[in-house]
């Protein structure tokens, strides 16, 4: 206060402690004014309903009149249904078939275009990336014209009548093909950013030392890309037991739901929403989410283990 | 292959070596061109088909159309009801899904990066640890709810459940925290608010990180399937894409139009990858972040 106001010591005083404790009062209010509304409408719209879903896993409510206590009853009738269990399998397949050469193809991919070898990154990078920014449904779309079977462009490139889409034994492998093309620009991308910040330095010393190509790969960047590859097959499990769109489009019309051969788990939901079994439909949202959890746990102990035997 | 990624080290500088490194580079990029336009082939027929008659897509599915026609084009504006509307619903719902989403998550960043508070910490993992539980459990329970309020079919239905993202928090979070805090307490200093440090500093140093959220943000919603299947039964309000794959001919019925679906498929697609191609730095570092640092 070096200004020379014409105002007692005391006065100055006070006024400066007032100021201050409001000022205080603001700075730490304000984060929170910040977070709330953020807060606020991630529990109104996800923690409340996800209770609510919760709780409503137990009932059996129709959307209407009362609802009844059921205990695990809804769990019950879900785990003796032969659809879950051709669901469930058929999700596993999708993502067990596509999981793999995804990550092998995307990875790899990313390697060549980091490489010294490749000068026009910056060209390639967008390309593969490209096929990634498409609509699922509008990739599922696509591909439906692709693999018919009177129609199909490749059915007329190779001459042959295969029934693609009207197979199952077929269907199951091009929802595969689907996502693994649809997949490799996104982990690519990934990949690609990953190997960056791997410093150049290490590589070199590996080469200097004289391991060839194969052994820096096997020996210096994979260990070092651990992570990145954790984190990677965590979010692919994660996305695979979330599946919808890709086999449903690609099979079914009309609004219908894919016939439970060629199903994901997600359409026991949907199938259970559509004939108003709230309790049995949130039932089912809850098993995926321990799928979820047990699948992702496991990969964790798994890609973390091997990882420490490799150092 | 080998010698060639080693080049970085210098060694035996043979004429040996130098072809070696030729043909490695040669073939690498015959190899990425294949692939690249392998991949890229579905785009093609999606383009191509759309230029075609609904005939000629039968007879000829995979080359270059015979006859060009925009025959598929006015369909969407003539038949079906109009399919343009359908793109009217899915832009109003994506473009309002982004604005509120993005300026939530931007302002709960700001506080979680640059704000020491109670609780903080603890908040943010709880929110991190969300990301573990599918959305796809709240679809009964919402379902219920906005089928009580009346809202099946109606725009707030679409658009309020897919505002919030804690992925969105997490990445503007993460640029955040590398914006100098210093910079942050000059301003303070000199007298600026709370509300004028986050719009007049934090907001246009993050505009990247904001800029490539908003374009995932927005390529999310206008993509969505699921939840707008379940929440709308009137085609006047479906988004586009849940449209699309339901197209059949309007006096046959049952059988695609293909030409339709593929103009569609096209007209749906192309602001992506407008915005892709204008942006594919920022595109590609938002898909990034998280991913490498985490």
């Amino acid at each position: 206060m070096g200004t020379a106001k014409p105002v007692t010591t005391t006065q100055a005083v006070v006024t400066l402690a007032v100021r201050r404790r409001r000022i205080r009062w603001g700075d730490a209010l304000a984060p929170y004014l910040f977070i709330s509304p953020f807060i606020l409408s991630f529990i109104t719209l996800f923690i409340g309903p996800a209770i609510y879903s919760f709780v409503l896993s137990f009932f059996r409510y129709k959307g209407y009149g009362s609802a009844t206590f059921l205990g695990l009853d809804n769990y019950k009738a879900i785990v003796t249904y032969h659809v879950f269990w051709t669901e469930l399998r058929n999700t596993i397949f999708y993502w067990l078939a596509h999981v793999f050469v995804l990550m092998i193809a995307a990875f790899l991919l990313a390697v060549l275009v980091r490489s010294t070898i490749i000068s026009r990154k910056n060209i390639y990078k967008p390309l593969i990336f490209l096929p990634n920014i498409l609509a699922t449904v509008a990739t599922a779309l696509v591909f439906q014209s692709l693999f018919g079977t009177e129609y199909g462009v490749i059915n007329s490139l190779l001459g042959t009548k295969i029934p693609w889409l009207q197979d199952y034994g077929y269907a199951r492998w091009v929802v595969v093909f689907l996502l693994i093309w649809h997949g490799i620009g996104w982990w690519f991308v990934i990949y690609l950013a990953g190997l960056t910040t791997i410093n150049p330095e290490v590589e070199e010393a590996a080469t200097v030392d004289g391991a060839s190509g194969w052994q820096r790969l096997r020996y210096v960047t994979l260990p070092l890309m651990r992570n990145t590859f954790i984190f990677a097959f965590v979010i692919d499990a994660i996305g695979s037991f979330r599946i919808f769109n890709e086999p449903n489009v690609l099979v079914a019309r009309g609004g219908s739901l894919a016939n439970p051969d060629m199903a994901p788990l997600l359409n026991l939901l949907m199938s259970d929403l559509r004939s108003a079994r709230f309790g049995s439909s949130a039932a089912v949202g809850w098993i995926l989410f321990l799928l979820v959890l047990v699948v992702s746990y496991f990969q964790f102990r798994i890609m973390r283990g091997t990882g420490e035997e490799a150092e | 292959m080998m010698s060639a990624q080693t080049s970085a080290i210098p060694q035996k500088s043979s004429q040996r070596y130098r072809t070696e490194r030729q043909i490695a580079v040669i073939a690498a990029n015959v190899f990425l061109t294949i692939y690249v336009l392998l991949a890229l082939y579905p785009l093609f027929i999606m383009f191509l088909n759309s230029f075609k008659s609904d005939s000629e897509i039968l007879s000829n599915p995979s080359y270059l159309p015979h006859v060009w026609t925009l025959n598929s084009y006015q369909a969407i504006f003539k038949y079906h009801g109009g399919l343009w509307r359908n793109f009217v619903v899915s832009a109003i719902v994506s473009v309002t899904s982004t604005v509120v989403g993005v300026f939530l998550a931007a302002m709960a960043a700001f506080a979680f990066a640059k704000y020491t508070f109670k609780g903080r910490d603890a908040i943010f993992a709880a929110l991190l640890a969300t990301m573990m539980v599918p959305g796809e459990i709240t679809i009964p329970p919402l379902y219920i709810i906005f089928s009580k309020l009346h809202w099946l079919d109606t725009y707030q239905a679409l658009i309020i459940p897919t505002v919030t993202s804690v992925f969105g928090l997490f990445m503007l979070r993460q640029y955040m925290l590398s914006v100098p805090t210093a910079l942050i307490e000059a301003a303070r200093i000199d007298g600026a608010s709370h509300w004028q440090l986050f719009w007049n500093i934090m907001v246009p140093t993050s505009a990247p990180a904001i800029g490539a959220l908003a374009i995932l943000h927005f390529m999310g919603v206008w993509n969505s399937y699921l939840w707008p299947l379940v929440i709308t039964t009137k085609q006047e309000m479906q988004p586009i894409l849940v449209v699309l794959p339901n197209m059949t001919d309007p006096i046959i019925g049952f059988l695609p139009v293909w030409g339709t679906i593929m103009a569609g498929c096209v007209l749906a697609t192309l602001p992506i990858i407008i915005v892709f191609i204008a942006f594919q730095d920022k595109f590609m570092s938002g898909v990034v972040v998280g991913a490498v640092k985490g």
